[in-house]
């Protein structure tokens, strides 16, 4: 991290908090405050991903973990959302350890193959889970609902509150800057984590595991710690996400929305501490512009993702700062003795 | 010093490592005293990295005992005894490719004591920083200590992985080809290093195929064949061994040696 | 004995397309390590193929599946070219390719439903090629000749690229490769030509796949997602690249699959191979019908 990345994450922070006050259109600052979310996801994959090295599929499992017990706290115990974030978060941590403990002995391809095996297995669970629950006789005497929703989702368990406190038109300002919030400390979070003396150690295991270990670092032990530290916030992030939309559905768990963020992921740049970032405002703009031909929407992020994994595997923010790099060589007018970091700080 | 009276720093007792039926390290014995350099010697696949595979628990033993201060260390895992106090190198050019060589060292200053707790500590301590200069400074590393190490040549990358197996500040320091692929020259300055290291009072295994870089350092060769000890004794009496001269050295090699020994004395 | 047939007959059938479908990937990680995330579509294309062969342009319907085997075989390479040919040297290219490959399978499925929504209809098509529902019986379950002939098509297929494999100098620069890349290159095997030619064969064997999975349940642009993930089921349980084991894997899958339906209810059936997939990743991660050797790295 140097100067250059502080002046920049102080400039981007004003711009999101200035942004409701020049009266953008409700639908964009709608797609802002997604893109928040998504992104508070990706910076915790990235943990994963580019800072352990583990290619594990399961943080969107993790993300629709978190809505779902949102979403079934509030609805069943009438727990208010405020109440249900925190739980929603260790139980992401739970879960996540659940699956860091299966993955232990597997490596590279296969930690992707099991824990995408999960979340097809937590999609296919809930999905055919059509048995009437007795709890939503109490919510709605009317109607058949199953515990989890189903394939028809679950509704009807309340939202952040803010259209009490701004009023009736005004409240998604209020899920705005609770979801910014969110994204800042995510990006805290990540940016101490990979500094410190744990950062130091799942870099080293992602480098070279054998090394590691013969170092003393334990496997086992910062493995674990990796899946657990970065599912609180995901799981969080989920939760935000049931509040903010009111309902929970199965999507969460299909493949659309796991391409999508890996997308994010993979177009800002994996590993780099900026391309969660770029990555997720990226693929919300094509999203945007896609819209407009919506059918085409999907055709084109497939073709985005297609081009960036041949022609650019390191990402947006691994091309600008090469380009960086290079021009700092221009201005000063010699050669860096150093080369660029894949990572880190 | 070899001494009878003292417990041996390491003692290993019918070491035995098997790949399927091939015994790589054969009923092997081999006491190790504070302050010891040890070198270890044989043809390619004589089993010499495997051994020190299992002593550093990164392949552990298949049957055998191996002591560190008197504790059974045959069935530990390799972080557990790298906090025990036996730290090593590689003979690849292994390291940690994105990192700089002062937190490649890093790594080994931060971890290799011990880790306790499920939650372990975030900030390094200042002992911490300490042992990666002094590690840095025994390896003359410090002037590099910010290049990544996928630019480094292969002398650096030798004398990093001592320097982060050092930074552990190990009782027993294994190294494994230090001087593989290196020119002359090179030779004599990682010569010039592990003779520093000597002097600080580390105990050393040393495996080598460059043998006037091992005669010249080691107090006590150990010969390897197929797994097994051919030889154990000091270097004039390995150059006189007829064995050791029959399967690895040749009659050449051993003369040639033995008027470099002579020379040097 | 009802049910004892019934889950027999059922389980051959669905193990018979999944070996097709898991054969080429096992046979493609095999090669080169890469897990094609745009199987699923290609089989989808392979119905599609047939379809367009006997409805639109009314040629003769033996002729069908052969046609789409070979398109099939075309799609392969082209996705070869799209991506892995520029990939290879990548240093996570295991990882990167199956990214690739998904984004290259959900444009051309896009596309796909949006060139069918424009020009045709989305709607299912029904499989020229199905037989109906027109049966005999074993022991008065009826099967359907339907089945039989999948039996025989995927008995025949299989058999061909196993004799190909074994007793051709293209089939033994293929498993030369498949056994060391480098070894393979330095003898001369010019394994980039190599590397098309697995994946134009897999191709073609999911396109034959996806005629027989739409022989049961219409011609759609989605049909070849859950298959794939099946087919990518047999060759996680085979060991990835073993291709004889994938065929029994293929028909434990199907078998297992059939039972649940059978005995249980429809909609366990994938739940059950995915909880048999989830333990066998995480007891035996080289496969169960793997050798030791089979590293996990």
């Amino acid at each position: 991290m140097k100067r250059r990345d502080y002046i920049i994450f102080a400039v981007l922070l004003g711009l999101a908090i200035a942004y409701p006050w020049i009266n953008p259109p409700r639908y964009l600052l709608a797609s802002v405050l997604l893109m928040f979310c998504y992104a508070t996801v990706v910076s915790q994959w990235n943990l994963v991903f580019g800072l352990a090295g583990i290619f594990s599929l399961g943080q969107v499992a993790i993300f629709a973990s978190g809505s779902y017990i949102t979403a079934i706290l509030g609805r069943y115990l009438e727990w208010s959302l405020w109440y249900t974030f925190p739980v929603a978060g260790v139980g992401g941590v739970f879960f996540s350890l659940l699956i860091g403990l299966a993955c232990l002995r597997l490596r590279g391809i296969y930690v992707a193959l099991l824990t995408l095996a999960v979340s097809q297995m937590m999609f296919i669970l809930i999905q055919t889970d059509a048995m009437c629950s007795a709890l939503n006789k109490k919510v709605n005497p009317a109607t058949c609902v199953s515990f989890t929703g189903g394939a028809q989702g679950l509704g009807d368990f309340g939202s952040f509150g803010w259209r009490d406190v701004f009023g009736g038109r005004n409240w998604i300002i209020g899920d705005y800057y609770t979801m910014l919030v969110l994204l800042v400390i995510a990006l805290i979070f990540t940016f101490i984590v990979t500094n410190s003396r744990i950062g130091l150690a799942f870099m080293a295991l992602r480098d070279n595991e054998e090394l590691a270990r013969s170092r003393g670092i334990s496997q086992f032990k910062y493995q674990l710690l990796v899946f657990a530290m970065s599912a609180f916030l995901t799981a969080v992030a989920g939760s935000f996400y049931a509040a903010h939309f009111g309902s929970v559905g199965t999507d969460l768990m299909g493949f659309a929305l796991l391409l999508f963020l890996i997308s994010m992921l993979v177009v800002g740049g994996i590993g780099r501490p900026w391309g969660p970032l770029l990555g997720a405002f990226l693929l919300m703009a094509a999203d945007e512009v896609f819209k407009e031909a919506s059918d085409w929407r999907n055709v084109g992020l497939g073709i985005v993702v297609l081009i960036f994994m041949v022609f650019l595997p390191e990402g947006l923010a691994g091309a600008l700062d090469k380009l960086w790099n290079r021009g700092i060589q221009l201005v000063t007018g010699r050669l860096q003795s150093g080369g660029t970091r894949a990572d880190g700080e | 010093m070899s001494n009878g009276d003292t417990q041996p720093l390491l003692a290993c007792r019918n070491v035995f490592k098997y790949f399927g039926g091939l015994a790589a390290v054969n009923d092997f014995d081999l006491d190790v005293y504070s302050g010891d350099v040890i070198g270890i010697g044989g043809p390619n696949g004589a089993g010499k990295t495997t051994f020190l595979d299992v002593i550093s628990g990164i392949n552990p033993a298949t049957s055998g005992e191996i002591l560190l201060d008197g504790i059974p260390i045959a069935n530990k895992k390799a972080d557990v005894i790298c906090h025990l106090g036996i730290s090593r190198t590689f003979q690849l050019n292994a390291g940690f490719e994105s990192m700089s060589i002062r937190e490649n060292t890093l790594v080994g200053a931060s971890f290799g004591r011990g880790d306790k707790g499920w939650f372990p500590r975030m900030i390094y301590s200042k002992e911490m920083h300490e042992r990666v200069e002094r590690a840095l400074e025994l390896c003359h590393l410090q002037d590099r200590a910010e290049l990544i190490v996928r630019d480094l040549p292969v002398l650096d990358r030798k004398l990093l992985l001592m320097a982060g197996a050092l930074a552990t500040e190990p009782k027993l320091l294994l190294i494994d080809e230090p001087v593989g692929g290196l020119n002359p020259h090179e030779v004599d300055d990682v010569m010039e290093i592990v003779q520093g290291l000597i002097a600080e009072g580390v105990t050393i295994i040393l495996i080598e195929h460059v043998m006037r870089f091992l005669l010249q350092l080691s107090e006590r060769v150990v010969i390897m064949h197929h797994g097994e000890k051919i030889y154990e004794g000091d270097s004039k009496g390995l150059l006189s061994d007829r064995k050791v001269v029959e399967v690895y050295l040749g009659e050449g090699t051993a003369d040639r040696l033995q008027h470099m020994m002579a020379e040097r004395a | 004995m009802d049910f004892f047939v019934q889950i027999i007959v059922s389980g051959l059938t669905f193990g018979s397309m999944y070996a097709l479908a898991a054969v080429g990937l096992a046979l493609v990680w095999g090669a080169f390590n890469m897990l094609n995330m745009s199987h699923g579509i290609i089989m989808t294309l392979g119905a599609y193929f047939a379809l367009l062969w006997a409805e639109l342009l009314g040629w003769p319907l033996i002729l069908a599946a052969p046609f789409s085997l070979v398109c099939g075989g075309l799609v392969g390479a082209i996705v070869y070219f799209l991506s892995a040919h520029w990939m290879i040297k990548q240093k996570n290219f295991e990882v990167t390719i199956i990214i690739a490959t998904f984004g290259l399978g959900m444009a051309i499925e896009s596309g796909l439903l949006k060139f069918l929504r424009e020009m045709f209809r989305t709607a299912p098509y029904s499989q020229p090629l199905s037989l109906g529902a027109k049966s005999f019986l074993i022991f008065d379950v009826p099967v359907s000749y339907q089945r039989l002939v999948i039996w025989t098509a995927a008995f025949v297929l299989i058999t061909i690229v196993g004799i190909f494999l074994r007793r051709t100098s293209v089939g033994r620069a293929i498993r030369a490769t498949a056994q060391d890349r480098n070894a393979a290159r330095l003898m001369g095997v010019p394994v980039r030509r190599v590397y098309v030619l697995v994946l134009a064969i897999a191709s073609g064997l999911a396109a034959v796949s996806g005629i027989m999975l739409s022989s049961f349940k219409d011609v759609h642009p989605l049909m070849g997602g859950d298959p794939m993930l099946k087919a990518f089921i047999v060759i996680v349980l085979a060991g990835l690249g073993n291709i004889t084991g994938a065929l029994y894997a293929a028909l434990l899958v199907g078998l297992v699959e059939a039972s649940v339906k059978v005995l249980l209810a429809d909609k366990y059936g994938f739940t059950a191979i995915l909880i048999l997939v989830i333990l066998a990743l995480i007891w035996k991660p080289s496969g169960i019908f793997g050798r030791a050797t089979v590293a996990r790295q």
